[in-house]
C-alpha cells in the first residue's frame, strides 16, 4: 500500500527538508511544509534575520544570501542546506495552504508547536472524505546535525508504515516498537479530511 | 441523434464494465473502473445508469479489495445523484461493511454518510412543502436507516480497526444532522421541493412539523447517541479501547460540543474526566491522547457561543494542568477580544435573556435553559418560530427529569441538609459530589433549576432589565447569608424595602420546609411542559414565589451552595461569587452586624469605581447583565446614591487591548520596577523570587525592550551591594536553559548570543572596575554554566598581554596574577574548559615579558604541573618550546650569519623589528651582536619554562643535555646563564646523579657547568663525587670534568691522577691548579695538596709512562713558576732540596733548578749546594741532567766555580770543553793562590794552571799551593794568544746566550707566553 507522506517544519528548510530529501531519494510519495508565517533564516545578527514568503525559490534565497556573506552562510550552513533544498524542490511550501496538493495519509511533523499547529488546521478543514490522516510528531533539534538524524529515523518510520497493509490497526504497536528502539517519546494523532 | 449517443455511451458502458469483469491485473482492472467512475458520474441519461448498475455491482464479488472498494465508491457516487437508486446501492453497502478487508468497509461507511445526509436532506426538504412523499423515496429513507443502524452496530463493536473510526465519524456526522446547528438559519431554505439539494441542513428547518421525521425522535435519538459516544469514554469501557480510537472520540466529541454547544455540559464532564494515564491501553501511548485533549479544550474554550462561558474557568484549569496554561491564556485573550465586538452587537439579547434566566441557569444545557426559560417567560410574548424546539427539548429534558425523578430528589434533599450544617460539612460536600456522575450531578442542578425565583412579583410591572435586578438583590443576599451570618442576611433582606414579606423568617429552620417547597416546584414545572406546553401555569407559581420569597432566597442560595463548595461542578459564576463573599464577610468583620451590608457595600464601591471607569460593562456579556443587576439591586436594597457602584471586583476584569507601544512599556516599566525594588525585596527576603523573576522576564521579553541591558546595568552599577552575582548566575542559568531547552534556530541562538554578551559584559566590568585582588570575577567564571569563547579570550588577554593592548599593561603585573589564578582555579573546578586554560596558561608562560613570564611559570610549575591529568601536557608543551627555541635560534643565527636582509623575513616579530631598528641605529656591524641578545632572551623565554619544570621533575633535565649539542650559540649562552640557578635548585638528587653518570654525547660542556655549579661554594656530596669519578674513569675520559671536585680528593688519588691535569690545555691545567690548591672549605684543613707537593707531583711525571708529552710536563713547571706568590722561593727550595733527594732525579730537575734562579736570583747559595750536591750524585752520569747542570753553572758563574772546582778533573774537563766560556774565568777563579792551593792538581792540569799530572801528590803537597798558582797563572800567560780566538769565539756566544736569556726573562714577566723560548732552552741545551 502506497502513502503519501507530508513533513512539515516551520520553515520548510531544515528539518521538513533534511526528510524530504532522504525520503524521495528512497523513492517515497513526498512532499514537505512549512506551518510560519514566513520563511526565517539566520542572518548576520540576531535582530536582522533573513525573513522570506513562502514561495520564494530556494534558488533566488541561495544567490541572495551568496551575494551578501558568502563566508558567513557557508560557515553556518545555511547555502549547503539551501543547495540541497533546490536540489529537492523548487520553494518552501506553507502548509496551510496546501488543500490543492490533496489528502496525505502520513504527515510528520518535527516540532510539537508545528504539531499542534497541523493538528488544528486538519481540525478546522471540513471533513468531506473522512480519509483518516496520520500525524506524528518526532522531536528534532533545529540544526543540521540533529535533522539528519531526525530524517533517518524518519525514514525507518515510513519504511515500517508502508510494510504493513492498514496502518490504523497497527499503529499503536508501530510506534511504540519505535519509540523502544529509538529510545525518543514520538506523539501521534489522527485527523480527517 | 440521441439515439446514437445512447447507444454509444452504452456500448462503452458495457465495455468498460466487461473489461472491469474480465481483465485479470488489478491495475488495469482499477483503471476501468476509473473510466466507469467518470461515465457514471458524467453519465445524463439515468436510464443508462439503471440499467448497467447491477452489472457493476456484480463485481462487489471480486477478489481484489481494491477493486471491491472502488466498486463501494461509484456505487456511493451513483447514490448520491440517484437517490432514487438507494434501495440498490444500500445493500451493497451493507455487504460491503462486512467485507473482510477493511479499507471497502471503511469506503463503504464514508459513503454512506453522505448518502444518508443526502438521503435525510432530500426527505426533510420535500416533506416541509409537501404532506405526501414518494415511495421511492420513503424506500430509500428505509434503506438509509437499516444501513445506519448497521454501522451503529460496527461502531461499538469491541475490536477496534480502521472501520470502527469511521464508524465513529459517522455517528458523529449523523448527531450533527438530528440536532439543530444554531449558528445556521433556522429557516428552511425558500421552495426547493425541485431544485437541486442545499449543502446545508438544519433539522432546524423541521420544526414546523414533517410527515414523517419527528424532530423530537431524532433529537432523542441523538442524545442517545450522543450518550452511547461518552460511554465509550468512560470508565472502563474506555479500557479496552486502542489509542486511535480514543483519540477519534476525543475529537468527535469536541467537535460535536462545539458546532452544537448545547451539549457543552454532557460532553465536557466526560472530557474533563478522561485521565489520560488511565485510559490508555498500553502505557507509553498517553501523550497522543493527551494532546487530542489538550486540542480539544483549546477547540471548545475558543467557543464563543454563550453555552460555553461556564466552562472555561475548568477548561483553563485543565489546560494548565496540561501545561498548556500559555495556550489557554491566549485562547481566553482572543476570545475577550471578540466578545467585546460580539458583545455589543447581541447587547439587546442578552440583556433580555438576562430578563429572563437567572444567571445560573446558562450553567445547564440549552435544553434546560429553554426549559427554564419558558416557564419563566411565560408573561412575555412567546416567540413562534422557536416554540416547536422548546417542546420537543423539553421534552426531552423532562421525560429525563420524569426519569430521575426520585434519586435525584433525594440528592437535592441531602445537599440541602448538608449545606445547612454550614462549612463543617464541606468535605462531606465535596466527598458526595465527587461520588456522584457529572451526568447525574448536573441532572441534581437542574432539578433545583426550576425552583429558583425569577420574578419579583412587586416588581412586575417595571421595566424587564429592573426585573432581575431586583431578582437578583435576593440573590446578593444569598451570597451574603452564606457566609455563615444569618442575621446578616435577615438584616439584608430587611433591607429589601419593598419586600412585602416577613422578614423574620429565619434561615436555618425552614429548611424541610424549603425542600418541600422546591419539592412542589418541581413538579409544578414538570406538569407544566406536559401538559400544555403553551399556557404556563404562571400564577400558581408567582404564587409561590411571592408567597416565599425567603425560601426561594434559601433554594438558591442552596443550589449556589452545591457548587461553592466543589469546583467541580459547573457553576461558572462560583468562583466570583467566592470572591465577593469573602470579601462581604472579611468587611462585616470590621463592622457592627445593623449596618454590616451598607458599610460592605459601599466598601465595595470604593474597590470598583475606578474599574468601573475604565470598563466597558458591555464587555461582559452575559455578565455583565448580572453586575447591572447587582447595581440595582442594591439601589433597591440600600439606597439611590449607590446604585451606579456595586460591581463584583473580579467579574468586570477589565480587557484593555494596547498598542504594542503601550505593551512595551508596561513591560519595561514593571521590569524597571522589580529591579528597583531590590531594597525592599532584600529586606523582606524575596530575593531569590526576584531573580528567578528577572531572569525569567528577561527571556520572555521581546529583545527590542532592551531588558538585559537594564538588569546588566543595574548588576554592575554595584555588584556586591546587589548581589550581582546571584542574579548574574540566575540570569546566565536561565538563559542557558533557554538556549538548550528550545529546539527552533532562533531563540536558542538568540540565547546563546544574549548569554555570551552577558557574562562577557559582566566579565569585562569586574576585570576593570574591581581591584584585580578581588575574587567576584573568579567566582563567577567558576560558577556560570559554560564559559563562551569570547570570554575565554578575555581572559587570555588577561594572562597574555598582547603587543596591541599596550596600555593595558601598565597594570599588567596583577592583572596578570589575577588572571592566571582564575585560569588555575577554572582547571582546577572545571574539567572540560582545562584544555583551553591550560593553553593559557602556558602561553603566559612564554610570554616575552619576564614579569608575565615569572608569574605564569610559577603557576604552571608550581600549581599546574603537580595536577597528574595534565603534567604530560605541560610537559610535552615545555619541551616543544625548548626544542622551537633551538630550532629558532638556528635559523636565526644562520639568518645573521648570512645577509643582513634575511633578518627581516625572520618570523618572530619582535626579535625583526629590534633588529631592524638597532641596525639601522648602529650600522651591520652590530646588528649581529644584538641580534644575539634578543636571541638569548628568546631562548630563555622559550626554555625558562622547562627550566622550572626540571626543579619539579629532575628526570627532564637529561633532555636539556641531549637537546644541549644541536642548540645554536645563543641558546648555549641562555643556558649558561640559567644552568647555575637551576642545578643549584635541583641539587645533587638521584636521578641527577644518575643523568651525571651517563651523559648524552655532545653534552660534556654542560656537564661540565652542571658539576662546577654542584661543587661550587658547597662540599659535594659523596655520592657526587664517586659519581663524577665513576664517569670519569668509565666513558667520559676528560680530566676536566674532575677539577671542581678536585679539592675534595682524598690526596693518594688526587696525586695518581694528577698527571692527567697537566695533559689539559693550559688554561685548564691553571684551573686545575687552582682548585688543588685552593683552601678547601672543610674546616680550615688547607688545600688538598701544597704547593711544593704540586710541584714535586708534576716532576714525578714521567712522559713516557703516563703517555704526556714532556712539552706539556714543562708547561705545567711553567704555569706554576709563573705563581709566584704561590711558588715562593722557599717552596721552590724545599721542592729542590726533595728533588734532589730522588733517585733517579727527575728530568727536569736541571730545568726547574735554571728556572728557579731565573725566578729568584737570591737563591743562588741554595743552588750552589743543590748544584754540589749534584757533583757528589755524579750528575754527569746522566747525560741529560748533566747538560742541564753546566747550563746552570755557567748561568751561575762565578758562583757555581767552586761547584765546578769540585768536579773530577775528567767531568771538569768536558765541562770546560762543553762551556769553553767557563774556562778562562774558572782558571783566573782557581788561580787565586789561598784557592790554588787547596785544588788537586789533576784539578790545576785541567785548568792549564799545573803542567804534568805525575805530581799530583805533591799537589797536596804545601807547595802545591802556591805552585799551582804560578802554574794557572803562567798558563793564562802562555796561551793568551792561542785561546784569545776561542775565548773571544765562546765569550761572544755566551754574550749571545745570555742575551737571549735575558730577552726571555723580560719577555717572561711581561706576558707569560714565552713559554716557548723558556721551554726551547733546556732543548737546546740538552741538544748541544
Amino acid at each position: 500500500m502506497r502513502l503519501r507522506y507530508a513533513m512539515v517544519c516551520s520553515s520548510n528548510q531544515n528539518r521538513s527538508m533534511e526528510a524530504h530529501f532522504i525520503l524521495k531519494r528512497e523513492g517515497f510519495d513526498v512532499s514537505s511544509y512549512g506551518t510560519g508565517t514566513h520563511v526565517k533564516l539566520p542572518g548576520p545578527s540576531l535582530r536582522e534575520p533573513n525573513v522570506y514568503e513562502f514561495g520564494t525559490p530556494y534558488k533566488q534565497m541561495y544567490e541572495e544570501l551568496r551575494r551578501k556573506d558568502p563566508e558567513l552562510y557557508k560557515r553556518n550552513g545555511i547555502l549547503p542546506m539551501l543547495k540541497r533544498n533546490l536540489g529537492v524542490k523548487t520553494a518552501p511550501q506553507r502548509w496551510q495552504e496546501n488543500i490543492a496538493d490533496g489528502q496525505f495519509d502520513v504527515v510528520f511533523t518535527f516540532e510539537e508547536k508545528v504539531f499542534d499547529m497541523v493538528a488544528e488546521d486538519l481540525h478546522t478543514r471540513d471533513h468531506i472524505l473522512l480519509k483518516p490522516v496520520l500525524v506524528i510528531n518526532l522531536e528534532v533539534k533545529d540544526n543540521h546535525e540533529e535533522a539528519s538524524i531526525g530524517a533517518r529515523q524518519t525514514l525507518t518510520l515510513c519504511q515500517e508504515l508502508e510494510a504493513t497493509d492498514r496502518w490504523e490497526d497497527v499503529i499503536d504497536d508501530v510506534i511504540s516498537t519505535f519509540e523502544q528502539r529509538h529510545r525518543r517519546k514520538v506523539v501521534y494523532t489522527i485527523s480527517f479530511y | 441523434m440521441v439515439g446514437m449517443m445512447q447507444t454509444i455511451s452504452r456500448e462503452k458502458f458495457a465495455n468498460l464494465i466487461d473489461s472491469a469483469k474480465f481483465s485479470t491485473d488489478v491495475p488495469s482492472k482499477l483503471e476501468t473502473l476509473r473510466k466507469l467512475k467518470e461515465k457514471f458520474s458524467g453519465a445524463e441519461d439515468p436510464h443508462l445508469v439503471m440499467e448497467f448498475l447491477p452489472q457493476l455491482l456484480d463485481l462487489h464479488t471480486d477478489r481484489c479489495s481494491p477493486v471491491r472498494r472502488y466498486v463501494a465508491e461509484i456505487a456511493g457516487d451513483v447514490g448520491l445523484n440517484y437517490t432514487d437508486l438507494l434501495p440498490e446501492v444500500v445493500p451493497l453497502l451493507i455487504t460491503f461493511l462486512r467485507d473482510g478487508t477493511p479499507a471497502v468497509a471503511r469506503q463503504a461507511i464514508t459513503c454512506g454518510i453522505s448518502l444518508f445526509q443526502r438521503a435525510l436532506t432530500k426527505m426533510a426538504i420535500q416533506g416541509l412543502y409537501s404532506s405526501e412523499l414518494d415511495d421511492s423515496l420513503e424506500s430509500s429513507w428505509a434503506w438509509v436507516l437499516k444501513l445506519k443502524d448497521e454501522i451503529y452496530s460496527m461502531a461499538y463493536k469491541p475490536e477496534s480497526d480502521g472501520r470502527k473510526l469511521v464508524a465513529l465519524k459517522f455517528i458523529e456526522a449523523v448527531t450533527l444532522l438530528y440536532t439543530a446547528d444554531p449558528s445556521a438559519s433556522s429557516e428552511p431554505p425558500e421552495d426547493q421541493t425541485s431544485g437541486e439539494m442545499p449543502d446545508e441542513f438544519n433539522i432546524a428547518w423541521l420544526r414546523g412539523g414533517h410527515p414523517i421525521l419527528n424532530v423530537s425522535d431524532l433529537s432523542i435519538e441523538a442524545s442517545r447517541n450522543l450518550g452511547l459516544l461518552l460511554d465509550q469514554l468512560r470508565y472502563p469501557a474506555v479500557k479496552s479501547l486502542s489509542n486511535m480510537v480514543v483519540i477519534v472520540l476525543i475529537k468527535s466529541l469536541s467537535a460535536i460540543a462545539k458546532k452544537r454547544p448545547s451539549f457543552y455540559g454532557r460532553i465536557l464532564p466526560v472530557l474533563l474526566g478522561l485521565d489520560p494515564s488511565s485510559t490508555a491501553v498500553k502505557a507509553g501511548h498517553v501523550s497522543g491522547v493527551h494532546h487530542a485533549l489538550k486540542s480539544a479544550f483549546l477547540s471548545c474554550l475558543k467557543c464563543t457561543h454563550p453555552g460555553a462561558v461556564p466552562w472555561r474557568d475548568r477548561l483553563v484549569g485543565s489546560l494548565r494542568e496540561m501545561k498548556a496554561g500559555g495556550l489557554a491564556e491566549e485562547a481566553l485573550q482572543q476570545l475577550s477580544v471578540a466578545n467585546s465586538v460580539i458583545a455589543q452587537d447581541i447587547k439587546p439579547s442578552t440583556e433580555i435573556s438576562a430578563v429572563r434566566k437567572r444567571p445560573e441557569v446558562q450553567d445547564v444545557n440549552d435544553v434546560n435553559k429553554d426549559d427554564d426559560a419558558r416557564g419563566k417567560r411565560a408573561r412575555s410574548t412567546p416567540n413562534l418560530t422557536e416554540e416547536p424546539t422548546q417542546d420537543s427539548k423539553g421534552d426531552n429534558g423532562n421525560t429525563k427529569k420524569n426519569v430521575d425523578n426520585g434519586p435525584v430528589q433525594q440528592l437535592v434533599t441531602m445537599f440541602r441538609s448538608l449545606v445547612a450544617q454550614g462549612e463543617q460539612s464541606a468535605a462531606m460536600l465535596e466527598i458526595l459530589i465527587s461520588s456522584l456522575s457529572a451526568d447525574l450531578l448536573a441532572q441534581v442542578v437542574m432539578a433545583n433549576m426550576p425552583n429558583l425565583p425569577s420574578i419579583r412579583p412587586t416588581q412586575e410591572g417595571k421595566e424587564d432589565i429592573l426585573n432581575s435586578e431586583s431578582h437578583l438583590s435576593t440573590y446578593l443576599a444569598e451570597i451574603i447569608s452564606r457566609s455563615n451570618n444569618s442575621q446578616i442576611t435577615q438584616s439584608a433582606t430587611d433591607m429589601h424595602t419593598d419586600e412585602p414579606q416577613k422578614p423574620e423568617v429565619e434561615v436555618e429552620h425552614p429548611l424541610a420546609k424549603v425542600a418541600d417547597m422546591a419539592h412542589s416546584v418541581t413538579e409544578q414545572e414538570d406538569v407544566v411542559p406536559t401538559a400544555s406546553p403553551f399556557s404556563v401555569d404562571i400564577p400558581s407559581i408567582k404564587t409561590v414565589t411571592s408567597v416565599i420569597p425567603l425560601e426561594d432566597t434559601d433554594i438558591g442560595e442552596l443550589e449556589d451552595g452545591i457548587p461553592g463548595l466543589d469546583s467541580s461542578t459547573r457553576d461558572d459564576d462560583m468562583p466570583e461569587i467566592q470572591v465577593d463573599t469573602s470579601l462581604v464577610s472579611a468587611d462585616m468583620e470590621e463592622d457592627t452586624q445593623e449596618q454590616i451590608t451598607n458599610i460592605a457595600r459601599s466598601s465595595m464601591d470604593i474597590d470598583i469605581v475606578p474599574s468601573m471607569s475604565t470598563d466597558k460593562s458591555e464587555e461582559l456579556s452575559p455578565k455583565a447583565a448580572m453586575a447591572d443587576a447587582n447595581n440595582i439591586n442594591s439601589s433597591t436594597a440600600t439606597s439611590v446614591q449607590l446604585t451606579s457602584k456595586v460591581v463584583l471586583p473580579k467579574m468586570s476584569a477589565p480587557v484593555i487591548s494596547l498598542t504594542d507601544e503601550q505593551k512595551d512599556l508596561v513591560q519595561k516599566s514593571a521590569f524597571i520596577r522589580i529591579i528597583e525594588a531590590y531594597k525592599l525585596i532584600a529586606v523582606a527576603g524575596g530575593s531569590q523570587l526576584r531573580f528567578s523573576l528577572l531572569s525569567f522576564l528577561g527571556v520572555e521579553f521581546p529583545l527590542e525592550l532592551d531588558a538585559w541591558r537594564l538588569l546588566q546595568t543595574h548588576i554592575l552599577s554595584d555588584y556586591t551591594s546587589h548581589e550581582g552575582h546571584e542574579l548574574t548566575l540566575r540570569v546566565l542559568y536561565r538563559l542557558f536553559g533557554e538556549a538548550e531547552a528550545e529546539n527552533d534556530f532562533f531563540s536558542s541562538t538568540t540565547a546563546t548570543s544574549v548569554y555570551e554578551m552577558f557574562l562577557l559584559k559582566v566579565a569585562e566590568t569586574l576585570r576593570d572596575s574591581f581591584p584585580s585582588s578581588d575574587k567576584s570575577l573568579s567566582r563567577l567564571l567558576s560558577e556560570v554554566p559554560y564559559l563562551p569563547k569570547s570570554v575565554l579570550k578575555l581572559l587570555e588577554c588577561l594572562c597574555v598581554p598582547g603587543n596591541s593592548e599596550q596600555n593595558e599593561e601598565i597594570h599588567s603585573g596583577d592583572r596578570v596574577h589575577q588572571g592566571l589564578s582564575i585560569v588555575w582555579s577554572l582547571i582546577l573546578l572545571r574539567p572540560p574548559t582545562r584544555d583551553v586554560c591550560l593553553k593559557i596558561a602556558l602561553q603566559s608562560a612564554v610570554h616575552h615579558l619576564e614579569e608575565v613570564r615569572t608569574k605564569a611559570i610559577r603557576l604552571v610549575a608550581n600549581k599546574l604541573y603537580p595536577i597528574l591529568s595534565i603534567s604530560l601536557q605541560i610537559e610535552d608543551f615545555a619541551k616543544e618550546m625548548l626544542l622551537s627555541a633551538m630550532n629558532d635560534d638556528a635559523e636565526l643565527t644562520k639568518d645573521t650569519e648570512m645577509e643582513k636582509p634575511l633578518t627581516e623575513s625572520q618570523p618572530s616579530s619582535v626579535n625583526a623589528m629590534i633588529t631592524k631598528d638597532s641596525s639601522s641605529e648602529v650600522g651591520q656591524p652590530c646588528t649581529s651582536e644584538s641580534i644575539q641578545t634578543t636571541s638569548i632572551t628568546d631562548a630563555q623565554r622559550c626554555m625558562s619554562l622547562y627550566f622550572a619544570l626540571c626543579t619539579k621533575k629532575h628526570s627532564l633535565f637529561r633532555q636539556l643535555l641531549i637537546v644541549y649539542k644541536n642548540m645554536s650559540k645563543a641558546a648555549k649562552q641562555a643556558i649558561c646563564v640559567q644552568i647555575p640557578k637551576l642545578v643549584r635548585t635541583i641539587g645533587t638528587s638521584p636521578q641527577l646523579l644518575e643523568i651525571i653518570s651517563d651523559p648524552p654525547a655532545g653534552s660534556e660542556i654542560l656537564l661540565m657547568q652542571v658539576v662546577q655549579t654542584l661543587t661550587d661554594g658547597a662540599i659535594p656530596s659523596p655520592d657526587l663525587i664517586a659519581t663524577i669519578k665513576k664517569l670519569y674513569d668509565t666513558k667520559l675520559k676528560d680530566a676536566e670534568i674532575l677539577i671542581p671536585i678536585l679539592p675534595f680528593l682524598p690526596k693518594h688519588e688526587l696525586l695518581q691522577i694528577f698527571p692527567c691535569f697537566v695533559n689539559l690545555p693550559p688554561d685548564k691545567f691553571q684551573a686545575a691548579l687552582t682548585r688543588t690548591l685552593q683552601e678547601s672549605s672543610q674546616g680550615g684543613q688547607g688545600p688538598v695538596l701544597t704547593p711544593t707537593e704540586v710541584l714535586i707531583g708534576i716532576h714525578g711525571i714521567d712522559p713516557e709512562k703516563d703517555g704526556i708529552p714532556l712539552k706539556k710536563v714543562t708547561d705545567a713547571c711553567n704555569t706554576c713558576f709563573q705563581q709566584r706568590q704561590i711558588f715562593t722561593q722557599q717552596v721552590l727550595a724545599k721542592v729542590l732540596n726533595q728533588l734532589v733527594e730522588q733517585t733517579p732525579l727527575p728530568m727536569l730537575f736541571m730545568r726547574t733548578v735554571i728556572q728557579t734562579i731565573g725566578a729568584f736570583p737570591s737563591l743562588v747559595d741554595f743552588i750552589m749546594e743543590i748544584l754540589s750536591r749534584l757533583v757528589t750524585k755524579q750528575i754527569w752520569k746522566n747525560p741529560k741532567l748533566w747538560v742541564g747542570f753546566l747550563k746552570c753553572a755557567q748561568l751561575t758563574k762565578p758562583q757555581s766555580f767552586g761547584v765546578l772546582l769540585q768536579l773530577p778533573p775528567a767531568q771538569l774537563e768536558i765541562a770546560l770543553n762543553k762551556q769553553p766560556v767557563l774556562k778562562a774565568p774558572l782558571v783566573a777563579y782557581a788561580s787565586q793562590p789561598d784557592l790554588r792551593s787547596s785544588l788537586p792538581r789533576s784539578v790545576l792540569v785541567v785548568l792549564g794552571i799545573a803542567q804534568d799530572s805525575q805530581s799530583v801528590s805533591h799537589a797536596q803537597s804545601t807547595q802545591s799551593h802556591s805552585q799551582a798558582q804560578s802554574q794557572s797563572q803562567s798558563q793564562t800567560q802562555s796561551q793568551p794568544q792561542t785561546q784569545s780566538q776561542s775565548q773571544s769565539q765562546s765569550q761572544s756566544q755566551s754574550q749571545s746566550q745570555t742575551q737571549s736569556q735575558s730577552q726571555a726573562q723580560t719577555v717572561d714577566t711581561d706576558t707569560g707566553n714565552s713559554d716557548k723560548v723558556v721551554a726551547d732552552e733546556p732543548k737546546e741545551s740538552t741538544n748541544s
